[in-house]
């Protein structure tokens, strides 16, 4: 019950957050000096074709005006038409949004699998090897460009190699599976093709990599760190005392209770890589959200920005009710109320 | 945590990474894991890597962007077209035969239509068709409209049939018959199927949301599909009159130029459109892949406001003008890839000026400025667009390049480099005091830039830089009206010249275009209008 209620509270938190953030980016877009119909008609526009564009897009009413009418359209679902790609913004955003959740998955997947056991391996072994190891590794991930690392894998693992292709979600030649999520691997399985999925999956591997390794080596960092603190807890001494292997005290005790700020700081990451992928996506020829927000930007399109951000801003608080969530099944003191 | 799931997440990946390392077989753009000695992708099919961000519509009176311009010219045909990279030979399209006659007070240009040409439905290309179309781009009144309404002061009722296979365009004396001709090469001039376009027409839009991503021409392609930011793929239309050599085109949108450099060298890529020079120059020699060096119409200029102190002094102008090292910028900093011009109607163009009467002399621009009454220097802002300039360097490194140069004559330069959009809005609203940026005719014709370079009242370039000379504007109209070739050369020659020392222009270059193309490419053509002839194109 408490549960239900506390979720209650953070959907109508969600919906206050976006309203604020609907009012703080419109009034943003709005005081940018220049002009959005220039923007999107370029150079050679007559001055009576900027008129034209301002009156169809409603440019030319009053700022406010322009706000009721923007949150009326949402209220009917309606997103509003962009200016740059002259689609409605919530097309626009169901055609690029799962490329990017589908990188950001994977990207996620990469820093689970391989940061939260390399966080632990160089805890246990702190001072040894692996730790060195692993502390370079964090030391580079927190540290490369992803530009920079990006050219590298592609430059390695395509050209130089040959092992996975250069860019794009799948095979120019191979057709991509009907659309029931937009993850073109999950698509591909629930359908069946195995070519396609074959496709998509080569494709996703080096841009995952890439956009996986900065969060890859947050995650170890932060494990890391929470570990060497558990392991230096009483608990784990009195579990080492009752004779567990030391596994169990490792897996089981240590970890779940390190566990926590890991949580956190993947509801974080992964509500960034959303946000963020943007260079990732521009390298590997990625269709995503980035890119279109990012041109989005850079064209003055209101609409488009406006979707993306509040797209974003759903997406902050979603991550973070999950985290929210998985809190109250790591740690039995909140399911208890404590 | 039971011991279960880490094993089940284990074997999940393992599974995936084996789908994912076993070859498909299908030999792909994006997807072969080898070299493929014959070029990109499969058998038949040009791939062809492109950053085509700037695509929002493949409809012909809508397209106004450099990547729709270039798939919408391979799906459809025009009455009259240039072929190759030529600018200056009309040659007929759907039109075999045209012509100009002075109808009193007007022109009157009649177009007999071929005969047999269908459109890829297989419906037959009739005269009904050509004036729905022109009617349809000026209706619908899109970015490119204005070249049919402003340029050619056409109206819906300038075009009408004359019998089946017959269409006459009237247009008024004071528009130039020889500019529409040129206008109706580009893809606002593209004749569309209209039996097939009304099929699909929704609350009256001319069917143009059916056309953003379908065709319906007679041209050598089909538009297959267009994957929004990620491929537009063309397949030979069957009843082209002229058959293409490959049978489909497929234009991946790739962004990075790195990943196109990498692509064309593997083999994946055809053709990279992107390449930086510094790119190009780093494929010289190497096996299977060749470099094409193009030109483009663009002219880089710097817009000197002719409403701010001292721009308005023609001797301050022409100081500024002569103080510019424009050897060092097309040499040193473009690395030759570029041409040096200075007048105001581009190389490749009739009417073009070949005249380069400036290069860098400090004494001589001192001297000037010491004319003008403003031997102690001055101070002034010079807009900046960011990002790449035309040619393969950035724009703030051509703005530093002119910063440096103008610093010499005691012209103090404070280099603001905002967004194209900004930049634009200010420039647009003669509040720019020194603006960098470039411009590329509308239309392959001298009045394309003649027009906005010198009419004030048009609120274009002269505009914007304040500049409201009305006898040069009126002689720039009058040689667009001039029918006789040598007459009218002659006229820009006039018009060019005075511009040259007198308009509120530094034009500074005009830009090469480089491609890489895979070695058993043959009859790559790049015209400087942004458009490649893709049916000629063999591999």
């Amino acid at each position: 019950m408490r549960f239900v209620t506390y979720l209650a509270r953070r959907v109508v938190g969600i919906a206050a957050v976006m309203v604020g953030v609907s009012i703080i980016t419109f009034a943003i877009s709005h005081v940018v000096p220049a002009d959005p119909a220039v923007a999107a008609l370029g150079d050679h526009a007559t001055p009576a074709q900027i008129v034209e564009f301002r009156h169809q897009y409603g440019l030319d009413r009053p700022l406010v005006d322009q706000y009721v009418l923007y949150v009326e359209g949402i209220l009917h679902g309606d997103l509003g038409t962009s200016i740059r790609t002259r689609r409605a913004v919530a097309d626009d955003l169901r055609d690029f949004f799962p490329a990017t959740l589908e990188l950001s998955l994977s990207a996620l997947l990469i820093a689970l699998l391989l940061g939260l056991p390399a966080g632990v391996w160089s805890a246990v072994r702190r001072g040894g090897i692996p730790d060195q190891v692993v502390r370079v590794v964090i030391l580079a991930g927190g540290s490369l460009p992803i530009f920079w690392l990006g050219l590298i894998v592609i430059g390695v693992g395509y050209f130089q190699l040959g092992w996975f292709p250069g860019g794009g979600r799948i095979d120019a030649f191979v057709a991509p599976p009907p659309t029931r999520t937009g993850l073109y691997v999950v698509d591909s399985i629930l359908a069946g093709d195995f070519d396609a999925l074959s496709s998509s999956l080569r494709h996703l591997i080096l841009p995952a990599v890439t956009l996986g390794y900065f969060s890859t080596a947050l995650v170890a960092r932060m494990t890391r760190a929470s570990m060497l603190e558990s392991l230096g807890q009483d608990y784990i001494r009195t579990a080492r005392a009752k004779g567990l292997r030391e596994r169990v005290v490792v897996w089981r005790h240590a970890l779940r209770n390190a566990l926590i700020p890991t949580v956190t700081i993947l509801g974080l990451t992964f509500a960034s890589l959303l946000s963020g992928a943007v260079l990732t996506e521009t390298i590997f020829s990625w269709p995503g959200l980035g890119r279109y927000a990012t041109a989005s930007a850079v064209s003055l399109d209101f609409p488009a920005v406006m979707g993306v951000t509040l797209l974003a801003a759903v997406a902050y608080p979603l991550a973070n009710l999950v985290v929210d969530i998985a809190y109250f099944w790591l740690d039995p003191r909140i399911q208890r109320g404590g | 945590m039971s011991r279960s799931h880490p094993l089940a997440i284990l074997l999940a990946i393992a599974l995936l990474v084996a789908a994912a390392c076993t070859t498909t077989g299908t030999p792909g753009a994006s997807g072969s894991a080898s070299p493929s000695a014959s070029g990109g992708g499969q058998a038949g099919t040009l791939v062809i890597y492109k950053d085509v961000s700037d695509l929002i519509s493949l409809d012909p009176a809508v397209v106004y962007e450099f990547s729709g311009t270039l798939i919408v010219h391979n799906a459809y045909e025009t009455l009259v077209q240039f072929q190759g990279s030529d600018l200056s030979t009309l040659k007929p399209g759907l039109a075999t035969k045209w012509e100009t006659k002075d109808a009193g007070s007007n022109w009157q240009i009649s177009f007999d239509l071929r005969s047999g040409a269908k459109f890829a439905s297989g419906n037959a290309v009739t005269a009904d068709d050509v004036v729905y179309s022109i009617q349809r781009a000026i209706k619908l009144n899109k970015s490119p409209a204005f070249l049919f309404t402003d340029i050619a002061q056409l109206k819906p009722e300038s075009v009408a049939a004359n019998g089946a296979n017959s269409v006459v365009i009237t247009l008024p004396k004071t528009a130039s018959a020889q500019g529409l001709l040129s206008i109706l090469t580009f893809t606002i001039g593209s004749i569309v199927d209209s039996k097939e376009v009304k099929t699909h027409e929704t609350a009256g839009d001319f069917g143009s949301g059916w056309l953003l991503e379908h065709s319906a021409g007679s041209g050598p392609y089909i538009i297959d599909h267009w994957t929004k930011a990620t491929e537009v793929q063309l397949k030979a239309n069957p009843n082209a009159s002229a058959k293409p050599v490959l049978s489909s085109i497929l234009v991946k949108h790739v962004p990075e130029s790195t990943n196109q450099q990498f692509a064309l060298e593997r083999g994946d890529a055809d053709v990279a459109v992107d390449l930086s020079p510094q790119q190009i120059a780093a494929e010289q020699g190497k096996q299977g892949v060749t470099t094409l060096k193009a030109d483009s119409l663009q002219l880089v200029y710097v817009g000197m406001n002719a409403t701010v102190k001292p721009l308005e002094n023609v001797k301050v102008r022409e100081a500024m003008r002569t103080a510019i090292d424009y050897n060092g910028i097309v040499n040193d900093l473009l690395k030759g890839n570029a041409k040096k011009v200075q007048g105001i109607v581009p190389a490749g163009l009739a009417g073009h000026n070949a005249d380069t009467p400036f290069q860098q002399d400090i004494t001589k621009a001192k001297s000037l400025l010491a004319e003008a009454g403003q031997d102690k220097g001055f101070s002034l802002e010079l807009l900046v667009p960011t990002g790449p300039a035309p040619g393969g360097t950035q724009w703030s490194d051509v703005a530093a390049k002119l910063q440096a140069d103008w610093g010499k004559i005691g012209v103090t330069v404070t280099i603001k480099q905002t967004t194209q959009a900004e930049l634009l809005t200010t420039y647009r609203a003669q509040r720019g005091q020194l603006v960098l940026i470039l411009w590329g005719p509308d239309f392959p014709d001298p009045d394309a830039n003649a027009g906005p370079f010198t009419d004030y009242a048009a609120k274009s370039i002269a505009f914007r830089n304040g500049w409201n000379d009305a006898s040069i504007a009126d002689k720039a109209k009058k040689a667009a009206l001039i029918t006789d070739p040598t007459a009218r050369n002659a006229a820009y020659k006039e018009i060019t010249d005075y511009v040259l020392h007198n308009g509120p222009y530094a034009v500074l270059y005009q830009p090469s275009q480089n491609f890489g193309l895979r070695s058993n490419v043959k009859g790559f053509a790049w015209n400087p209008m942004a458009y490649a002839d893709f049916w000629a194109i063999s591999k």
